[in-house]
C-alpha cells in the first residue's frame, strides 16, 4: 500500500529537523534514524531538494551540498525556515503516553531495574512534552505471571537463552518442555509466551498463567525462522464450532481467533471456531455460558453439558444448599 | 508539460509558503502559486484539493491561522506559524526511542497505529540514533483495537465535545440513543469502556465499545463541558476496578488444575475445617483443600468453572453460586434428545 501524504510529509520535515541539528548525515544513518531503506531516504532528499517557496528558483528552494551527496553524505545549506521539531498532535500524544503508562504498570514484573528505569524517564520526558490531556485513555496490560516466571521468561528473551517450562493445557495435563522464546505477548486480558517447542518440534504459544514453574539453560535459544504466523491466527485444523451468542458476549469475537462473524438483526450473533483442543472450547462455554444460546454440531454442546452435570453433581448437597438459600 | 505532483510534495510546497509568506496567503496565491495546485482541472477541484490539505497538515498539528484583511472582511489569507506548534525541548536517548517505538507497536488499532507512527518520526527527529531497541526485545505488549468509534471518541474526549451514541443495553439488549460527555476510554480485562455523563439520565455511566452500533455523532462545540472532577471518574470507574483481595477456598481433585494450585496460599487463620463438616465433609475426601487469592468473584467463578468436577468452590458462597448458575446454565445447552433421555 502506498504510503500516505501526511506521513511522508512528517518524515521530510523530519529530516529537515533532523539534518538541521546533526551535520553530515550519511544516507545509511538518516535511513536507520527514520525506519525507512535507503532508496526511500534518497527519494525524500530528491523531493526536499525541489521543495521550496512559489517561484522554485534555486534560491527559493531547501538546498543540499550537491558534492557530499555525491559521497552519500546529506548536508543541508538551506532549510527555507523549516528547521522547528513539529509538536505532537493531542492524538499522537496520548496514544504514546497511555502505551507507555500500560507498559510502566503492567509489564513490570517482565522488565528488569535498568529497563524499567528507560520506560518511566521516557514517560517522564513525554508527559513534559504533551501535557495533562494525555489522561484520556487508560491502558491496562495484564502480566497474570507468577514474578518467578515473568523474571525468567524475560530474562530469557533479553539473553537469547532457552527455557525449560512446566506447563499445563487447556485439558489440565502438565507436561515438562524445553522451550526457545520468541517473544511474550501481553494484552489486556493475559500474556503469552510465542516460543518455539522442542518437546513437538514447532512454535505454540504458551498461555502465561499456565506456565507452573519457569528455568533459563545455559543453551543459549536457536533460531527457528519463526513466522509469528501462529500467534493468533486460526489454523484449517480442528472440528468447526459454532457458537450462538448474545450480544454481551462480543468480547468472544474480540479475544478469540474466529473464522467468521455473522450479526443477527437481535443483536445476536454467531462465531464459527476451529477446535483443536476440547478442553478449550468447553472452558470457553463454560465460562461464558449466560451468554450462550446454542452450540453446533450438538455433539458438541452435548459434551459441554454432560461435563457441567458431573461438576453439579460433583458440588452435591453444597449445591443444593445454595439454591434453597436464593 | 506539468507532471501530475505528489501529494506529499504538495503539501510540503504549502506550508513552505506558509511558513516563508510576508503576512498571509489569499486562496488564489495558493492556486496559482503553490506547486502542485496549478494541477487543479476545476474550481471545485482546487477547493477539495485545498479544504483537505489544510485538514492534513491540522492533523498533523500544524493548524493554518487565518489572517482578516482590517479593511475587508471578506478578503482572508493564511499563514502558518510554526514556533508556535514546534515540540517543546525533548532530549530522548536511543535506549529511550527504543521504548518508544514498543509503546507505539502496543496499538492495533489502525487510525492509533497511524497516529503512533507519526509521533515517532517526529521524536526521531530530535532524539538520537537508535540502536538500542534490543532492550525490549521479545516483549509484545497488545491493546486490542476498540472498533471504529475509538478513534472519534477519543477526539470527542480530548475536545471535551458531547457525543450521541446508539447503545444496546447488556441486560435487556434495548437499543437507544444517548447522549453523553465523554471523559475517559479505558482498556480492562475483556475490552474497551467509554466513561461519561450520560445527559439523558444525569449521572455517570460507562459504555462498552463493543456494544455501541453505528458510528459516532458529535453535538454542539468543542469544550462544551468542564473536566470532570476526579472523584467523579473514581466513581463511574470504580465498577471496573478489582476488589481488595481475598481468599478463596477450593477442593481440588489430586493432580489436577495445577495452574490454579500453584496460586495457592497459606490458609487463613480462620479457614474452616472442611474435612468435619457435615454437609461438605464428604464432597471434600480424597481433595486437596487449597486457599487462592482473588480480586473480583466474576473471573476466579469464569477460571474454574472450566474444570468442570475437579475443582469445587467451598468458600466465598458468592463465588460457588456463580460457578454453579454457569454449570446450570451449561447443562441446558444439551440437546433437547438428551435432556429428555436424562430426565425420562
Amino acid at each position: 500500500m502506498a504510503e500516505r501524504a501526511s506521513d511522508r510529509v512528517v518524515r521530510l520535515l523530519g529530516m529537515v529537523a533532523f539534518l538541521d541539528r546533526h551535520e553530515d548525515a550519511s544516507v545509511e544513518e538518516l535511513a536507520r534514524q527514520f525506519g525507512v531503506t535507503s532508496d526511500q531516504v534518497m527519494a525524500d532528499i530528491d523531493t526536499l531538494w525541489v521543495s521550496g517557496t512559489p517561484g522554485y528558483l534555486p534560491y527559493d528552494l531547501i538546498d543540499f551540498d550537491f558534492s557530499s551527496y555525491e559521497r552519500g553524505v546529506v548536508r543541508l545549506t538551506e532549510s527555507r525556515n523549516m528547521t522547528r521539531p513539529l509538536r505532537l498532535s493531542a492524538r499522537e500524544g496520548v496514544a504514546l503516553v497511555a502505551a507507555l503508562r500500560a507498559l510502566d504498570a503492567g509489564l513490570a514484573g517482565a522488565l528488569d531495574d535498568e529497563r524499567a528505569a528507560v520506560v518511566r524517564s521516557a514517560l517522564g520526558k513525554l508527559t513534559a512534552a504533551v501535557g495533562d490531556a494525555a489522561g484520556t485513555v487508560d491502558v491496562t496490560l495484564t502480566l497474570a505471571a507468577a514474578p518467578a516466571v515473568a523474571a525468567a521468561l524475560a530474562a530469557a528473551l533479553r539473553d537469547g537463552r532457552r527455557l525449560h517450562l512446566r506447563y499445563v493445557n487447556a485439558a489440565d495435563v502438565a507436561s515438562e518442555r524445553d522451550v526457545d522464546p520468541i517473544r511474550l505477548v501481553t494484552d489486556t486480558d493475559r500474556s503469552y509466551l510465542l516460543g518455539w517447542c522442542h518437546a513437538v518440534g514447532g512454535e505454540r504459544l504458551f498461555r502465561v498463567d499456565r506456565i507452573l514453574a519457569a528455568h533459563v539453560l545455559d543453551e543459549p535459544a536457536e533460531q527457528h525462522g519463526a513466522t509469528g504466523a501462529g500467534e493468533f491466527a486460526p489454523g484449517d485444523d480442528g472440528e468447526l464450532v459454532t457458537l450462538h451468542l448474545t450480544s454481551r458476549a462480543r468480547w468472544i469475537a474480540e479475544s478469540t481467533p474466529v473464522q467468521a462473524v455473522r450479526n443477527h438483526d437481535d443483536g445476536s450473533f454467531e462465531v464459527d471456531l476451529r477446535v483443536v483442543s476440547p478442553a478449550w472450547l468447553r472452558h470457553l462455554v463454560l465460562q461464558a455460558a449466560h451468554d450462550v444460546l446454542e452450540v453446533r454440531p450438538a455433539a458438541v454442546a452435548a459434551d459441554v453439558a454432560r461435563t457441567a452435570r458431573a461438576a453439579l453433581a460433583a458440588y452435591g448437597p453444597l449445591a443444593a444448599r445454595t439454591a434453597e438459600d436464593s | 508539460m506539468a507532471t501530475q505532483i505528489d501529494p506529499a510534495e504538495r503539501l510540503l510546497n504549502l506550508l513552505i509558503a506558509l511558513v516563508n509568506t510576508h503576512g498571509r496567503m489569499t486562496k488564489e496565491q495558493v492556486r496559482t502559486s503553490v506547486a502542485g495546485y496549478a494541477d487543479a482541472p476545476s474550481d471545485e477541484a482546487f477547493e477539495r484539493m485545498f479544504e483537505r490539505d489544510k485538514d492534513t497538515l491540522r492533523e498533523l498539528g500544524i493548524p493554518l491561522v487565518t489572517v482578516t484583511n482590517a479593511g475587508h472582511g471578506d478578503d482572508f489569507g493564511y499563514r502558518v506559524d510554526l514556533d508556535a506548534y514546534a515540540l517543546p525541548a525533548i532530549d530522548l536517548t536511543s535506549a529511550e526511542l527504543g521504548v518508544l517505538t514498543l509503546a507505539a507497536q502496543t496499538w492495533q488499532d489502525r487510525t492509533m497505529r497511524g497516529d503512533t507512527a507519526r509521533a515517532l518520526t517526529k521524536l526521531r527527529a530530535v532524539g538520537q540514533a537508535p540502536g538500542a531497541s534490543e532492550l525490549v526485545t521479545g516483549l509484545a505488549p497488545r491493546v486490542r483495537s476498540g472498533g471504529t468509534v475509538f478513534a472519534p471518541l477519543l477526539d470527542a474526549a480530548q475536545a471535551r465535545q458531547v457525543v450521541r451514541i446508539t447503545y444496546r443495553a447488556a441486560n435487556t439488549g434495548e437499543v437507544r440513543q444517548r447522549r453523553v460527555e465523554p471523559w475517559q476510554l479505558i482498556a480492562r480485562r475483556g475490552g474497551w469502556v467509554l466513561i461519561g455523563w450520560d445527559q439523558d439520565r444525569a449521572a455517570p455511566r460507562s459504555f462498552r465499545l463493543s456494544r455501541i452500533e453505528g458510528s459516532v455523532r458529535t453535538l454542539g462545540e468543542p469544550g462544551a463541558f468542564p473536566p470532570p472532577a476526579p472523584e467523579q471518574v473514581e466513581r463511574a470507574m470504580a465498577a471496573w476496578r478489582d476488589g481488595p483481595s481475598r481468599i478463596a477456598t477450593l477442593a481440588l481433585l489430586p493432580e489436577r488444575a495445577e495452574a490454579t494450585r500453584v496460586r495457592a496460599v497459606e490458609a487463613p487463620p480462620d479457614a474452616r475445617d472442611w474435612a468435619s463438616d457435615p454437609v461438605a465433609g464428604p464432597l471434600v475426601a480424597g481433595r486437596d483443600v487449597v486457599h487462592v487469592v482473588y480480586r473480583s468473584e466474576w473471573e476466579l467463578a469464569e477460571e474454574l468453572v472450566g474444570y468442570g468436577d475437579a475443582v469445587l468452590v467451598l468458600d466465598p458462597p458468592e463465588v460457588r453460586d456463580h460457578v454453579l448458575a454457569l454449570l446450570t446454565q451449561a447443562v441446558a445447552l444439551a440437546p433437547d434428545d438428551e435432556r429428555g433421555e436424562r430426565r425420562g
